[in-house]
């Protein structure tokens, strides 16, 4: 088990000035604290959540089940509109891993590569009326070495050559899939009836013993929970602890970042924060990292206004928390004449890619994956996991849980989702978070395409159920919106031309020259889910492009 | 748009209101604290409370009780010592809840008194006026039976330290077993006679 290194965690002081203050210690800001610090620079990583270890997670639903590793809105409240006319309304609308490690903590770890299609979905298929498509400013190609980077640095187990729809890669997976559970010979077995492929889904959990990590043992604990073995291959047990390895980086908690500062030629001089103690703190740095996911890290920069940035940092193309995309999907629930045992395992074990590209002349732009999964434990299914038009307390209540939760399977689409350019997060009006700061808005309606999309991933989803062998099936609806949303993409896009686009193809700011943002905010489509397997290439990625910009003074000026 | 990551309890803790959302959402620190507390309580089934009364626990756990019923072939919220979880929730883990949920309680009890002038309490009701007076507080959206409904499926199925789920016997009735490792087969369809090559 991986264990926080040397006898004294390096520390600096605000005054310091450090090479890179990260802001946010996730999928993103891990990669991107070990890779610099690594390459020999000072790092801090402010991160606003808690420090927790391997030893402080417990399978405890009730406790974990709301805002224990995640963002309390309580405390930080959304705003919600679904068009800029409308006032918007208190509600959550964003929901992120609020801790060292971030989402992939607490996430479910599914981590398939994006396809070579997804990074041009604009030349593909041309523009649609009400969403501002490009391309990305790199191909698949040349991001494959970071995903294979991503596979080996941090530990993916997965069976190379099994997706028949996977882009080139260079290499295997390190580690070989994990067991298959009822839910995946389930799909298995409807795929085949259907004349499509299930395959091992890659996972960031370890099959086997990797790096001095222990295999994982299948306790079922992973979606919306912490590790208690460190098995799944998350910031918090991979990247971190390897950069407060090389002694040279600090991963300071309880840092609530709130603006960052500019001097007066316009480059980042650090950041200001408030400490655990809400006292305001400001860290100086060389170069500023923004790592704080796709609705934080455009919340910040429109937080940070200055007389040369009056529009928010970075924002003269005005794209700031612009097209925001969540990954659509659809979600349908079936009972089994048998015990399928979901809570046994990780969340779910094949995934099916074959309507990843959908017919043109279906004419539905984007596509998606399926998986089977249970991610259901007992106090969540009771109040939520029956058919919706099942009794919700009662003599028939009781019967339906006691005989459903070990039956039940669901099927789980996740799709892209269109990048329309009023879908955004902004800051709120009216409404302040504990600190003091605006709250998040999000301003979010679904493209009418993505709605007939969802729908037609839910058919397919229902389809499989049946063709599983289900004895009833059931839907959710696919044309409400669902909120909070997880998957925060988009909103600082990136690319060739500063007038679309927040950061270069390197992940510099177009606006200020060292200033580095990746994150999901990166993303200029959505993929076709899960995201954090790209977001850790694009980082791993951003890290070495970065340090030799460092290195060769490029990171002060533009030239 | 369907959820992509995210299970649907986070969205039912996200649209419930009032009491129900304070209880679906308590922080880790306190947490802690507050099931250890539960551990050493050492509050059996007829003890005392700490927050109820005699009268209120028994009004509560009846409603509880209807709930999730007990019967002869396995255990309901009674048997789970829902009550307990929701005594020790009212005083230890929410206690900023305490004095709105006895508010809703004790006007609860005033409807049933007023509809009641025989001076029977809720839990002297039959079964039948029981289930009666419990639809109509789910067709108007009562904030009580919200509360109540999320409430004891959380002392049903959390972990027993925090004073229901007895004997796990929640987590008995659905079938869910908490253990810290398990290895195929783990139902029925990945036993190797039932995969189909």
């Amino acid at each position: 088990m991986v264990k926080s290194v040397g006898p004294a965690a390096t520390t600096f002081k605000p005054q310091d000035e450090v090479d890179f203050v990260i802001v946010g210690a996730g999928a993103a800001g891990g990669v991107m604290a070990r890779e610099l610090s690594r390459s020999g620079f000072t790092v801090v990583v402010l991160e606003q959540g808690p420090y927790l270890k391997a030893a402080d997670f417990r399978h405890d639903e009730y406790a974990i089940q709301h805002a224990a590793l995640t963002n309390d809105y309580r405390k930080q409240p959304n705003t919600f509109r679904a068009t800029e006319k409308e006032e918007a309304k208190p509600r959550p609308a964003v929901q992120y891993g609020r801790m060292v490690g971030g989402g992939s903590t607490h996430f479910t770890a599914n981590y398939w590569r994006f396809h070579a299609m997804d990074f041009v979905e604009h030349s593909n298929g041309g523009p649609i009326d009400g969403a501002n498509l490009a391309d990305w400013p790199l191909t698949y190609a040349e991001l494959e070495p970071y995903y294979t980077k991503v596979d080996w640095e941090i530990g993916v187990s997965g069976a190379a050559g099994s997706n028949p729809f996977e882009s080139h890669r260079s290499r295997p997976y390190p580690l070989p899939p994990l067991p298959p559970k009822p839910t995946g010979v389930l799909l298995e077995k409807a795929a085949k009836k259907l004349g499509l492929t299930a395959f091992p889904s890659p996972m960031a959990i370890i099959s086997e013993p990797y790096r001095g990590r222990a295999a994982c043992v299948q306790c079922g604990f992973c979606e919306q929970f912490g590790c208690e073995m460190n098995a799944k291959s998350s910031s918090l047990a991979t990247m971190v602890p390897e950069a407060e390895a090389t002694g040279r980086c600090e991963i300071r908690p309880h840092c609530y970042v709130r603006k960052i500062e500019i001097d007066k030629n316009g480059l980042a001089v650090g950041v200001k924060y408030f400490d655990r103690e809400r006292h305001e703190v400001f860290q100086r740095a060389k170069a500023v990292v923004l790592s704080a996911n796709g609705a934080e890290t455009p919340k910040l920069l429109l937080m940070s206004k200055s007389n040369l940035f009056p529009d928010g940092l970075a924002n003269s193309s005005g794209y700031v928390g612009k097209h925001i995309m969540f990954n659509g999907g659809a979600f349908a629930g079936a009972l089994f004449e048998h015990e399928v045992n979901g809570f046994k395992g990780t969340v779910d074990s094949r995934v099916v890619h074959d309507f990843y590209k959908l017919d043109p002349r279906l004419g539905i732009r984007g596509g998606g994956g399926i998986d089977f999964r249970f991610d259901y434990y007992p106090i969540g299914f009771s109040l939520d996991g029956l058919p919706l038009d099942a009794p919700k307390w009662g003599a028939e209540y009781k019967r339906m849980i006691e005989s459903y939760y070990t039956r039940t399977t669901y099927a789980l689409a996740h799709t892209t989702s269109l990048p329309v350019e009023t879908n955004s997060i902004s800051l709120d009006a009216s409404v302040v978070d504990d600190w003091g700061l605006p709250a998040i808005r999000l301003t979010f309606a679904d493209h009418p395409n993505d709605l007939k999309l969802y729908r037609f991933f839910l058919d397919r989803s229902v389809e499989l159920l049946e063709a599983a062998g289900a004895m009833r099936t059931w839907s959710y609806p696919s044309d409400e919106l669902f909120l909070p949303q997880v998957h925060l993409l988009g909103t600082c896009r990136m690319g060739t031309d500063k007038r679309t686009s927040v950061v270069d193809a390197y992940h510099r700011s177009h606006d200020v020259a060292n200033l580095v943002i990746v994150d999901g905010s990166s993303f200029v489509t959505s993929g076709r889910g899960q995201p954090t397997m790209t977001i850790q290439a694009l980082a791993f990625r951003a890290a070495e492009h970065v340090a030799r910009f460092a290195k060769n003074g490029r990171l002060s000026s533009r030239k | 748009m369907s959820n992509t990551g995210i299970p649907r309890r986070a969205f039912v803790a996200a649209s419930a209101t009032g009491i129900a959302a304070i209880w679906l959402g308590v922080e880790w620190a306190g947490m802690r604290k507050a099931g250890n507390h539960a551990a050493a309580s050492g509050l059996r089934q007829g003890e005392l409370f700490e927050t109820f009364t005699a009268a209120q626990a028994a009004d509560v756990e009846a409603f509880a009780a209807q709930i999730i019923p007990g019967d002869a072939q396995s255990p309901g919220a009674r048997e789970a010592h829902v009550i307990h979880f929701l005594d020790h929730i009212l005083t230890h883990v929410a206690p900023e809840t305490r004095p709105q949920f006895l508010s809703l309680l004790e006007s609860f009890q005033r409807q049933v008194a007023a509809e009641h002038p025989d001076g029977k309490s809720f839990a002297d009701l039959n079964a039948d006026q029981q289930i009666a007076l419990i639809k109509s507080l789910e067709k108007s959206k009562s904030e009580f039976f919200e509360a109540m409904r999320v409430g004891t499926i959380n002392g049903m199925f959390a972990n027993p330290e925090y004073g229901g789920n007895f004997n796990k016997s929640g987590w008995s009735l659905i079938g869910f077993v908490d253990r810290f490792s398990w290895t195929a087969p783990f139902g029925y369809y990945d036993r190797p006679e039932n995969i189909v090559g």
